[in-house]
This record gives structure tokens, sequence and C-alpha cells, in this order.
């Protein structure tokens, strides 16, 4: 288990973790060093937007129509691939309709595989070596830290988290006290 | 409005996981015993061909394409739930959208079984799949039976995705509030999820586009399944009507299903604190607005068969209103429309126990309505000397495996609900409107190491 | 000009005596299901006399007509199969591949006539009447949907000995088992196309009439339309 050098606090709630995120903003953590851990999206609250931006509609867009171009070769790949044309019903060979419909299937089926896919890859998972992690997330606290920060700030960050509201300040790593 | 701690809610919510009562493992021995005849029943068929189920000469399609359709119209509950609701944010539907979404994804594994089922070669149902066979032949798009294969395909791993991607921090719960085997499964399936914002807010964003992508899925599945009916000249099938028909017929038996699971997990689950009469409520009026929905439908066939007096469509239309079938339909009519109006429209009557009332009619009256549409069209057909030389009648075989299905769904019902919670803990603490999250000061002792200082609470 | 292979059957010249039904499950190796299924409906009949009664007694009147597979040129069975077990042949039959069918049904929902059958059951020919089925018609084994195929083994044998013969097929030569064993000749076989051909000229004939042709499923059996002595159409 990869557990990194880190100190963190646990906060009952939303609030006290978005004061404690102002707090170490102020002290000067860079963002990419925070860790912020919370059982909930909390959307409301500022300390959770943190990311830019993501493109995964449009990525889906793409995998949709990159999809519904495979279904709209396999369909037609199908009706045309015999070495004598299969006449039913007195229809036409390359039927319009059919083809359609499983273009719009596969299409539909790429983007949600796409959707997927951009999930797992953005957001790393599955990761089951988390370096930050405790288990009293999964009891409604927000866990709200600094990933391997200096010797000499530590005082203050932990200082800080406190006077934010943390019920509780813990370490990992070399952090970690007996 | 009840108010809760979180960590009373996840308690609550995780019991089901955690114990299991002596109720449980006696429905659960009944049902895979069920499930088991209903295997059985099957196998003998393979053996000894369709011979052994009541199809005949014309009648080619009766239970089985019946439980297909009622199956695969009952999985739109979790579509219309699930995403519509969450796209209209209405926030009561948080705590149900897990049990519609499950709902979806067992009715419709159940449904795509029966293609299988009802084949007179079911061993060679694999050529339904594009693939470069030996033989150079692939199979034929222009049938919509392959138009079923790519649409429910697509709506299973879209519903199987729906379903699965809201569970992942529900799995990190369950894994933290678990020890030993049971820890290191939901480990792996929680995908090491931690909660980091940049994993809510993908997570959110990637519902949100299933949400957008499903419904469109829903509606094409249903409304391909119904051209399995409309794209054969038979008399009563050939109707421009049959695919808004039957995609209002799947969400109003969806929602029936709904209603009736909800109920059963309120009950035995003890969860009265989080399914409340509202829930039921505002399912009840959805369920009475496609109830006034499938009364219109099936007035605009019926008058325009009627009349049209089609001399090929008379026979078949007659045999449902006066004939041989007349029993079943207004049975149907009774139980879709005549029973689930007052109960719904009317407050007073429309209160937990009184929806599931409706809903149960529901799901009799359009398991028939799946059944009318079919046999009593096949029965009399175009040309009068090959009407049905006797009427259909279902063998053993045939109703077990009927009855096979619906143990199936709950039995698949009742082990999901021991090993996942049943209602999603996070989409409850964050934003049901009938539950307030009590962000609670103290914290319980925790093995982790604590700083000498500071373990007083902050207040919030 | 490819052929296209139709049936003229001549209802004035029809006397119902089922000849044919029995020449054709002869030739094509059509098992019976035994009394029990058959009430149940499940009677193997590639062609079939359909009868009607009308008026009640003492003036009934019969009306009767061979039926088999119409072999429809806008053929609503074939579209639908998933596997392409039911298509169109380059020479106008509508072909049932036995090898490729999984037995969904579709077709015979499909089909307007329910010309087609399906074997419901295994089908079995008690001893020692499984020397009489013929070598040239493959046996239908469980879920197998089968349908008359203007015994399209006849067809082919006669399209290979005229190749090796290097000639034309002659008009007349093919013969499918329900034509040759019609004792009043009421049924003609032959290729539509050829305009000197016997069934051609007889499906010209202004007593000719299709089978719910209005349908739009273009049918190659053509019936000639009863005449009754006093000239008054009667089919």
């Amino acid at each position: 288990m990869a557990v990194a050098d880190a100190i963190y606090g646990l906060f009952p709630g939303p609030d006290s973790a978005e004061r404690a995120v102002n707090a170490l903003r102020d002290a000067g953590v860079a963002a990419d060093k925070m860790v912020i851990l919370s059982p909930e999206p909390f959307d409301q609250y500022e300390f959770t937007h943190r990311d830019h931006k993501t493109v995964m509609p449009w990525l889906a867009m793409c995998g949709g129509i990159v999809g519904g171009t495979l279904g709209f070769l396999l369909a037609r790949f199908m009706q045309m691939a015999y070495p004598f044309p299969l006449i039913t019903g007195g229809m036409p060979l390359v039927s319009p309709f059919p083809t359609g419909i499983v273009t719009y299937e596969l299409t539909m089926f790429s983007a949600v595989v796409t959707t997927v896919i951009t999930l797992l890859v953005t957001t790393g998972l599955p990761n089951w070596k988390a370096k930050v992690y405790d288990e009293e997330v999964a009891r409604g606290m927000v866990l709200i830290g600094v990933v391997d920060p200096s010797e000499s700030s530590r005082a203050d960050l932990e200082s800080r988290l406190q006077r934010a509201g943390a019920a509780k300040i813990k370490g990992t790593g070399r952090f970690a006290k007996a | 409005m009840a108010q809760k701690t979180s960590e009373q809610i996840n308690e609550e919510l995780l019991r089901p996981l955690q114990s299991t009562s002596l109720t449980y493992k006696l429905a659960l021995v009944f049902f895979v015993a069920v499930v088991a005849a209903a295997g059985f029943a099957f196998s003998y068929q393979v053996n000894n061909g369709i011979g052994v189920s009541g199809l005949q000469r014309p009648v080619f399609w009766a239970f089985y394409i019946t439980n297909f359709v009622f199956w695969i119209g009952l999985s739109h509950a979790g579509t219309l739930i699930s995403a519509i609701l969450r796209l209209c944010n209405a926030t009561w539907r948080r705590p149900v959208t897990r049990c519609a979404e499950v709902i979806t994804v067992f009715a419709l594994s159940i449904g795509a079984t029966f293609p299988v089922i009802h084949l007179g070669r079911p061993w060679l149902a694999f050529w339904l799949f594009p693939y470069p066979s030996e033989r150079g032949i692939w199979p034929n798009v222009r049938s919509p039976l392959l138009w079923d294969f790519f649409a429910i395909n697509t709506y299973l791993l879209g519903s199987v995705t729906f379903l699965l991607l809201p569970m992942l921090p529900d799995f990190a719960l369950v894994r933290d509030h678990a020890v030993g085997f049971r820890k290191k499964v939901y480990n792996v399936l929680s995908l090491g999820w931690t909660g980091t914002p940049k994993q809510w807010h993908r997570l959110e964003m990637a519902m949100s586009i299933m949400a957008i992508a499903v419904i469109p899925v829903a509606v094409s599945v249903h409304s391909i399944v119904s051209w399995d009916f409309a794209m054969a000249n038979v008399p009563g099938w050939h109707s421009t009507i049959f695919a808004p028909y039957f995609v209002c017929g799947a969400i109003f038996s969806g929602i029936a299903a709904l209603i009736i699971a909800m109920a059963l997990l309120r009950k035995f689950l003890h969860l009265e604190e989080y399914l409340l009469r509202v829930h039921f409520e505002n399912l009840g009026k959805l369920l009475l607005v496609m109830s006034l929905l499938w009364f219109y439908f099936v007035v605009s066939e019926r008058l325009t068969a009627w009349y049209g007096n089609e001399i090929f469509e008379m026979p078949t239309f007659w045999s449902t209103q006066r004939g041989d079938f007349s029993p079943l339909f207004w049975t149907m009519v009774l139980c879709n429309f005549l029973i689930p109006f007052p109960i719904l429209a009317i407050k007073r009557f429309r209160t937990i126990a009184g929806c599931v009332i409706a809903s149960i009619g529901v799901v009799i009256g359009m398991w028939l309505e799946r059944f009318l549409i079919i046999v009593p069209s096949l029965s009399s057909k175009f040309l009068p000397y090959s009407y049905v030389t006797s009427p259909y009648r279902p063998t053993w075989v045939e109703i077990t495996i009927t009855c096979g299905t619906f143990a199936a769904m709950a039995l698949l019902y009742m082990l999901f609900s021991k090993f996942v919670p049943i209602i999603a803990v996070w989409e409850l603490k964050a934003g049901d409107p009938n539950m307030k999250v009590v962000r609670e000061a103290s914290l319980a002792p925790s093995a982790g190491q604590a700083l000498p200082h500071g373990s007083e609470a902050g207040a919030d | 000009m490819a052929r296209q292979w139709g049936m003229v059957i001549d209802l004035d010249r029809c006397t119902g005596c089922e000849a044919c039904v029995v020449a054709c499950r002869t030739e094509n190796n059509i098992a019976t299901v035994g009394d029990d299924q058959a009430g149940r409906g499940r009677a193997i009949h590639w062609l079939r006399v359909e009868r009607y009664y009308e008026g009640d007694f003492p003036d009934v009147k019969v009306k009767f007509m061979p039926v088999m597979c119409q072999q429809c040129g806008a053929a609503p069975c074939e579209p639908v199969c998933p596997t392409f077990a039911s298509y169109h042949t380059e020479e106008g039959l509508n072909g049932q591949v036995y090898n490729r069918c999984i037995g969904t049904r579709y077709c015979s929902n499909a089909c307007s006539y329910n010309l087609r059958f399906f074997n419901f059951y295994n089908p079995t020919w008690e001893k020692p009447l499984d020397l009489q089925l013929n070598p040239d018609v493959s046996v239908r084994s469980v879920g197998i949907m089968e349908k008359c195929t203007f015994c399209v083994q006849r067809i082919k044998a006669s399209e290979i000995q005229a190749e090796s013969e290097k000639r034309p097929l002659r008009d007349g030569e093919v013969q499918p088992a329900c034509v040759q064993s019609c004792p009043t000749k009421a049924m003609v076989f032959g290729d539509l196309n050829d305009p000197t051909s016997e069934a051609a000229r007889l499906a010209r004939s202004n007593r000719a009439m299709k089978l719910l042709e209005e349908l739009g499923t273009v049918p190659q059996v053509t019936y000639l339309k009863r005449d009754s002595w006093n000239g008054a159409e009667n089919v």
C-alpha cells in the first residue's frame, strides 16, 4: 500500500470543511497537494469545485458517432456480404430502415461505453491503492488534508485545521503518531 | 420531515446487509424451488420439442412471447423514475431510484431469456449474433427480431451501467463498515472509491449523460419490441399505433411494479421512514396518468378497428369484445382502468395500500393485455379455414415457466437487497427533501492514531 | 430471362379428391402427427384442400380449393426470418432452408395464408414405413419450419438432367408430385416468364384469380374460377 505522507483533519460537516479548505489555501497550500474526501457530493459548497470542466459529454458524443458509423457499416455489410443477393420479400437489398435502427442502437451502445471508459480513466478508478483514506469518511466526516507538507509548516497547518473545526487531526506515513 | 445523523442513516440502510431473518430464508428457499421447477420445465421442453407447450398452428406465439413483452415492458420502471425525474430535478425520487433501476436490470434480463426459451432450436440461438460463421451467413437485419437483439442488448448495457455507477460510493460505504472477507469483496467492487471531488463530479456528469442517453434507448426498445408484431401483416397487429401504445403500456406496468416492490421493501426492511406516503402518492399520480393514457390508446385502437369494419379485422375484433376472449378482455379493462382510476384519482384512497392494490391490478391487466394482443389475432388470421382448431390453452410447461419468471424476479431482488443497500445512501443524503441529515458534532472513537490534543469537537 | 416457377389450378376441373395431398406427403417425407396432435391443430399439410360450406341443408354448396405455399413475389414470411432460412430464390421460389431455421416461428405468423408448418415434435415413422422415405428430400427434425417447395428436388433434378443433355428444359417436363398425380389434370406447373408455356397461357385466362391478392403478396399460384353451366361466375 503506497500510503502517502500526509496530515489531515476530519470535519463533521461541509461548513467546517469549507473553512478548512479556505484556511489551507490561505496558508499557501497548492491545489494539487490538498486532499479532499467527502461521503457526499456537497455540490452547493465551493470547496468541492476545484476541477476543470470535463469534456465527458463531448467524448460520449464522439464515441456515439464512432459507434454509429461502425453500426452503419456492419448493417450494410450484413446485407450485402453474399456471393448472390439474398432477396427477402421483394424488398431492397440494403434497406434504409433496418440499417437505421442498427446504426441508432450501436450509436447509443458506444456512447454508453465511452462514458463509462471516460469515467474510469478520468477518475483513475479502479485504484485500490489509495494514497490517503480514512474510514471515518464513511461515517459522515469530511477529510481535508495536505499531502507531503514540509516539516516546518506542519504545526501551522495543524493549527489551521484545528481552528477551522476539525473533530480529529491525524497523520499518515511519516506523520503517523504511535 | 425526519431528522437523522449520517451514521444513523448508514446503520439503518445497511442493516439488511448484516442480518437475515427467518422469513427471508424461507422465502428464498421457496423462490429457488419455483425457479428450479421452471428450469426443469424448460429442459423438458428442449428435450421433447415445443410440442409440450400449448402452441399450435396458427397460434405459434403465446405465453412465451407474452412474457417476453411483459418483462421487457416492466423494465421501463427504472428509466422513467431515474432518468426522467433526474433530468426534471424532482428530488423526491432519490430514495426510489435504485429500487427502480434494479427492477429494470432484472426484468430486462428475465425478458431477454424468452427469445431463447421460445425457439424451436434454442441451442442455435447464437446465430442471432453477428459473427463470421463458417457458412458465410450473417443474421438478417431486415428482421425485427434482429432489431430486438441489438436494442435489448444496448438497453441492458445502459441499464446495468445506470445501476452500477451510483453503486460505487455505496460499495465504498459498505466496505468501510465491513470486516474480513466481505471487506475485501466490497473493496474490489468499489474500485477503490475514496470520494474526491473529481470522482464525485465525474460520476454525476456520467449519470447525467446516462440519463439523457438511456431515455431514447428505452423508448426505442419497446417500440422495436412492438414492431415484432406491427411489421407482420396480421389482422390486429399491422397497426401504426403499436409503438406508442407499447411504450405507454411499458411505462404503465413499470410504475406499477415499482410501487409493489417499494411497498414490499418498506414492509420487510422496515424502511417506513425512508419510503414515505408522499413517494407512493407521487408514483400513484404518475400511475394514474399512465392509466388514462393507456385507456386512450386502447379506445383509439378499438374505435378505428370497429369503425373501419375491415373484413379480415372484424373476426379478431369481435373475438375479444364478445367472443372467446371477451372475459379476459373485460378483466383487463377492469384491472387496468376501472379499478386503478378511482383509487388513484381520489386522494382519500391514494394511500400506500390503495396504490399497491391498484398496482397489482395493473400488473395483472398488463400481462393480459400482452396475451390479448398476440393470441386472438393469431387465432383468426385471414383464411377462415385455418382459424384455430381448438382454442389455445397453456400447458403446465408454459405455466411453470411463467411462474418461474415471477419467482426469479423476486429471488434476484431479494438477493440484491441482501448485498447492496437498496436505497442509494449518498443520493439520499445529498438532497432528499424528506430527510434532513443532522451533522453530528462528536466523533466515535476510532482505531486510527490521534494527536494528544484536539479531539474536542468544533461546532458546526 | 430468369425462370419464374408458377402453378395454375383449374377449380372447374378439381374434384377435391385429395390425391395431390397424398402424393405431396409421400414425395416430401411429411410426417403424420397422430390424431391427438392433429386435434390440437398441429397436423402438417403442405398442400391442403380447403373446404367452405355455404347455405343450409338441402341447399348446401361446397367450395373447395387446393392451397399450398403461394411462393409469393413479395412474401411477408421472408424479411422477418432472422437467420435467412426463408428467402427468395433466383427462380422465383420461396426457399426454406431447414439447416438455418432456429424455429422462431415468425414466418408462420407473418404468412397470410397459414401455409407454414412447424415440427412440434421429432417426426417418427414406424417401421416399415420408414422405408418409404424419399431419399431426395431431407427429413426435418424438431423445431424447424417447413412448407411446400414446389417439389424443388424435382425441379433441380430436371434442370440437371436437361443441362447434362445440353438441351433447354421442356415445358411440362418438371412436374411436382401434386401436378403429376391429379387425375383431372387440374394443376399445371411451368415457367410463368415463358409466354409460350402452358402455365403462363392459362394464367392469362379471363377466369384467373389469385388468393388474397389484395394483400399485395404477389402470389405465383393462379386459380381459374369455376364456371357454372349457365354461365354465371362461381368460384
